[in-house]
């Protein structure tokens, strides 16, 4: 049976990290979403993938290949215009039969692909406490009644996963799906047209992990290195303190007086130390420096990044190829300990979360002793002057003195 | 000039071929056609916009088809002279961008063996040959049918008995292959396919190629294949529509503070006060630049008429500016001097042809071109991009002030090489080049003056624009943008040339546009206006915003912010350009796409 990964969209929620990939080659301790379902999805015996890609499909090309690397085989289909997941999923009608269709920003567990797998017309629902970003679906007796869209006061807090198991007879109904009051096509109006003839099975997940905003990469971060089994490939000098679960890459090199808590990731070629501090739940992607007293603390460090001197980076996102300068600090929590607010493509949002340091874009670079206040982003490209202090919402190839 | 299209996949061909079209238009709009095999070969074509085609269209699925949208050269704008052109048994269907030069022969030989023609169109003489050609296989019959061919083609063919594939190949027109997966594109331009793909390979002179769904084969004009390389383009749609404004051309003027930056990006040090080009463009300007031959056509030539003023003021070395057309009919040719060409889209065919000519007389060749992988940067010995980005509207706007600013760079990096700037002088240049984008901002952020003085000129029937020195050219420019867009009759002159003859046409009822900048011109451009105004027209200076004196003169001034004479020339270019478009727009009339006339002429 093929599975059908939706890979298509720009994640414009995920700002300033997708200026510059699509949401799915987000990095997850130190691997792409896409590429965690897909390692589950084959643990699922899945052998045959469609990845529907759209937004900067060059980059999703370029890392999965034609699948050879997993002993799988992946095709691609391009969506051309974004109209909607009902349209993102009709555009592999020419290539699959009976099919997983998942979208390929959330990360779905390695039972419940098989479970979906193994039931002909299904759709994954997951409980959650707060119902009102999602669609809400109805069921009666294990099968589904009805979905319906994002509601303000949900009747029930059992949400479409965004897992279907379908057949060929999709199509028909996606054919004749009309477009929704927000001007795309939706794949739960063509479901509810299905659901008029046939019937779904709705299956309850185990495990789901729904990444929105850059937050919560921290949350899918610190859930999938708790399962990290400790494996050391680099060279680790005299002197170190390593604890946990800790992962070193090849050519890695982890200087003297360096002490890691685990669980913690870090990859390939990276320059770690001497006398530096990494906390639990941190993952440092490759070719990375963390140099003399920094400490980082629950944190995504992605590829070609430095947090070289004197720098504290907590509960923060940090973009590829950064730069800190030396006394750089990412401030993480509010004095009077208030939830932490972000804005966001000129929104202000909750992130619900106590502790939130910044997310940074690709290419950012700061000066010596910037601040950066909790709850920043920062787009690609900015420059932070010398000790400029920042917050709110940096827009890309901003230059900040 | 014509755009192409030819889609193979597993989407409605229908949909993505009218789409390309719809993007291709700027390549001319007279009648459009399109051509799907759905178990047979069906052909429609209309006069017109590409909608009035889709109107057209019954119900019809394939996912197979070629498109074409017309802007005619030979021929009556009507269906039957419309694209795809069709063999005589209906099986075999080809679009054609270009001029096949001995069509006349070669339709008088086939007319002599009993083939009636149904168009007064170049291109029916290929479906005929490759009828005639057909053996069982569509690709060796083009190959067959291409030897006989003489002049500039890209052409798409399809063939009913083989509806997985689609041939293309080109001669002096351009043709680009959009690499998707499971499906694959053939276009003139890369608007065309960027929604699918943003995969293209750029397909060279003489090649010709077999797409199907999975695959791509590009073979040479010898039959062998040849393995070419994927370019990712780093343009997404959005920067190829409109975001927001109500034309392509004002969004273009709006993009140029961004252009500028874009054109000096990597070129300029200010930390080592030196201007930096790629290393074979270096080469060329440091060997043997005694003196340069600009050649272009259009709008492109006028920004070559201000290099020339630009060049030989700061390098001291004579600098010819040529019309491409009429290069050729010019018997010097100096070998040492260096022959730039300026063309917007790298396909400008006058252009092309001027610069294979100089090549072939053994001049060193440099073109200024916005588009990667056209013709002029592949048959050049090196070539500096503007980087402008995509440009709409068919009025060029931001690639003009682009190629000013490539020739300012080209200028300063010669008078560097030469010595003829002392590096503090140099310096002081780059300084104020970056200051120009913040100028031309404050230009576009007070643009409410420009549209006052609009109404006062949009019912006029003629208008004048004059200028010495630099800004001559810049009245030059500044009258095409103006009867470009707005079709009222301007000319440009120098300010001087007046009382030579044009003076008999000024009555009160012509406007006339003065540039005047405080420089060794300014006393005289005062007594050009002075002589003006005795014969009753309006006169709208353009001028430094610290003039006063200009006010006693004219009878509307707009400004422009201090900066050196031949600086000045971007911001009041924008000036100039602010102005055509306002006139045009109160005057209704269809700015993207004026009448009888098309973005890049790849026809001589």
């Amino acid at each position: 049976m093929k599975c059908v990964i939706l890979a298509a969209g720009e994640g414009k929620r995920m700002h300033p990290l997708t200026f510059t990939r699509p949401k799915v080659m987000l990095q997850i301790a130190n691997k792409p979403i896409l590429e965690w379902n897909l390692l589950n999805a084959i643990k699922a015996d899945v052998k045959e993938f469609v990845f529907v890609v759209g937004y900067k499909s060059e980059m999703v090309r370029d890392y999965f290949g034609n699948g050879k690397k997993w002993n799988v085989t992946i095709e691609y289909v391009n969506q051309g215009r974004a109209l909607g997941t009902s349209h993102a999923i009709g555009m592999v009608e020419r290539f699959v039969d009976d099919c997983i269709v998942l979208c390929g920003d959330t990360i779905f567990g390695m039972q419940d692909i098989k479970n979906i797998a193994e039931k002909e017309i299904s759709i994954g629902l997951f409980e959650v406490e707060n119902a009102e970003e999602y669609g809400i679906v109805e069921t009666k007796e294990g099968k589904v009644v009805k979905i319906y869209e994002k509601m303000n006061k949900p009747f029930s807090n059992i949400i479409n996963a965004g897992i279907y198991h379908f057949n060929k007879d999709i199509f028909s109904y996606i054919r004749k799906t009309d477009k929704s009051p927000r001007g795309e096509y939706e794949i739960t109006d063509s479901i509810n047209l299905l659901l008029k003839k046939e019937e779904m099975k709705g299956i309850f997940l185990k495990e789901w992990k729904d990444v929105v905003y850059p937050w919560h990469l921290l949350d899918a971060n610190e859930e999938i290195l708790k399962k990290a089994e400790k494996k050391i490939e680099g060279i680790v000098e005299e002197n170190t303190t390593i604890k946990g679960n800790v992962i070193v890459g090849k050519d890695t090199l982890i200087r003297a007086g360096s002490y890691i808590e685990g669980p913690v990731i870090i990859g390939n070629n990276c320059k770690i130390g001497p006398n530096c501090y990494i906390r639990a739940h941190t993952a440092i992607g490759n070719n990375c420096h963390i140099g003399n007293a920094c400490e980082v603390k629950n944190s995504i460090v992605m590829d070609k990044s430095n947090v070289p001197h004197q720098n504290y980076v907590g509960d923060s996102v940090i973009g590829s190829n950064c730069n800190l300068g030396a006394g750089t600090k990412i401030a993480n929590l509010r004095l009077d300990k208030k939830n932490i607010n972000v804005i966001l493509n000129g929104k202000k949002l909750d992130t619900k979360r106590r502790k939130f340091g910044a997310a940074l874009g690709d290419n950012v670079q700061t000066g010596i002793n910037s601040t950066i206040n909790v709850g920043t982003t920062i787009g690609n490209n900015c420059f932070i002057g010398q000790a400029a202090s920042v917050k709110g919402e940096v827009t890309p190839n901003s230059k900040i003195l | 000039m014509c755009g192409i299209i030819g889609y193979i996949g597993f989407r409605e061909a229908k949909d993505v071929i009218i789409d390309g079209l719809k993007r291709l238009d700027y390549r001319g709009y007279d009648s459009a056609g399109i051509g799907i095999i759905d178990d047979k070969l069906q052909v429609f074509k209309e006069v017109g916009e590409i909608t009035n085609l889709e109107k057209e269209i019954p119900l019809i699925k394939g996912d197979i088809g070629i498109g074409h949208t017309r802007w005619g050269t030979h021929g009556k704008v009507n269906k039957e002279n419309a694209h795809p052109q069709i063999s005589p048994n209906r099986k075999i269907i080809v679009v054609h961008n270009g001029i096949i030069e001995n069509f006349k022969k070669l339709k008088e030989e086939l007319e002599n063996k009993g083939h009636t023609f149904t168009s007064q169109t170049d291109t029916e003489v290929i479906a005929h040959l490759l009828e005639e050609h057909y053996e069982g296989n569509l690709e060796a019959a083009v190959f067959t049918t291409l030897k006989q061919i003489q002049g500039a083609y890209a052409i798409v063919v399809m063939c009913e008995d083989e509806p997985e594939t689609l041939v293309g190949a080109r001669k002096e027109s351009p043709l680009i292959l959009g690499v998707g997966d499971n499906e694959n594109f053939i276009a003139s331009d890369i608007p065309a396919l960027l929604k699918y793909t943003n995969r293209v390979i750029y397909l060279d002179e003489g090649e010709l190629c077999v797409i199907t769904k999975k695959s791509i084969h590009v073979f040479d004009e010898n039959k062998k294949e040849v393995t070419k390389k994927e370019d990712i383009i780093t343009w997404n749609v959005k920067d190829a529509e409109k975001s927001g404004f109500p034309h392509f051309m004002l969004k273009e003027i709006f993009d140029q503070p961004d252009a500028i930056n874009q054109a000096l990006r990597g070129r300029v040090s200010e930390i080592k006060q030196t201007i930096n080009f790629p290393e074979e463009v270096e080469k060329l300007l440091t060997n043997g630049t005694d003196s340069i031959h600009i050649v272009a056509c259009g709008t492109s030539y006028y920004a070559g008429l201000a290099g020339k003023y630009i060049i030989e003021q700061t390098c001291k070395i004579p600098v010819i500016v040529e019309t491409a057309s009429e290069y050729r009919f010019f018997s010097t040719r100096n070998k040492s001097s260096l022959v730039i060409a300026i063309t917007q889209s790298g396909e400008t065919s006058d252009t092309l042809a001027a610069l294979r000519e100089a090549k072939h007389s053994g001049c060193k060749t440099l073109a200024i071109t916005n588009v990667i992988g056209s013709t002029a940067t592949r048959i050049t010995d090196g070539y500096i991009l503007t980087q402008s980005g995509p440009e709409i509207g068919v009025a060029a706007t931001k690639t003009f002030t682009s190629q000013i600013i490539i020739l300012l760079l080209t200028a300063l990096k010669i008078a560097s090489i030469k010595n003829t700037l002392g590096s503090n002088d140099i310096y002081d240049y780059i300084l104020r080049l970056k200051k120009l984008p913040r100028e031309v901002r404050q230009i576009l952020d007070n643009s409410n003056e420009i549209k006052r003085i609009a109404k006062q000129i949009k019912d006029s029937k003629s208008v004048f624009f004059i200028g010495r020195g630099i800004n001559y050219p810049l009245s030059l420019e500044g009258a095409l943008k103006l009867k470009e867009i707005s079709y009222i009759h301007a000319e440009g002159f120098a300010a001087g040339e007046l009382k030579h003859g044009p003076f008999a046409l000024l009555t009160k009822d012509t406007p006339v546009v003065a540039i005047a900048t405080n420089d060794s011109t300014y006393n005289k451009i005062l007594a050009n206006i002075s002589e003006i105004k005795a014969r009753g027209p309006q006169v709208i200076a353009i001028a430094d915003e610290h003039d006063v004196e200009i006010e006693k003169h004219a009878d509307f001034v707009l400004r422009f912010p201090s900066n050196s004479t031949l600086l000045s020339c971007v911001p009041i270019t924008v000036i100039l350009q602010l102005l055509a478009y306002h006139v045009a727009n109160l005057r209704n009339c269809s700015i993207d796409k004026p009448r009888n006339l098309a973005k890049s002429v790849t026809v001589e």
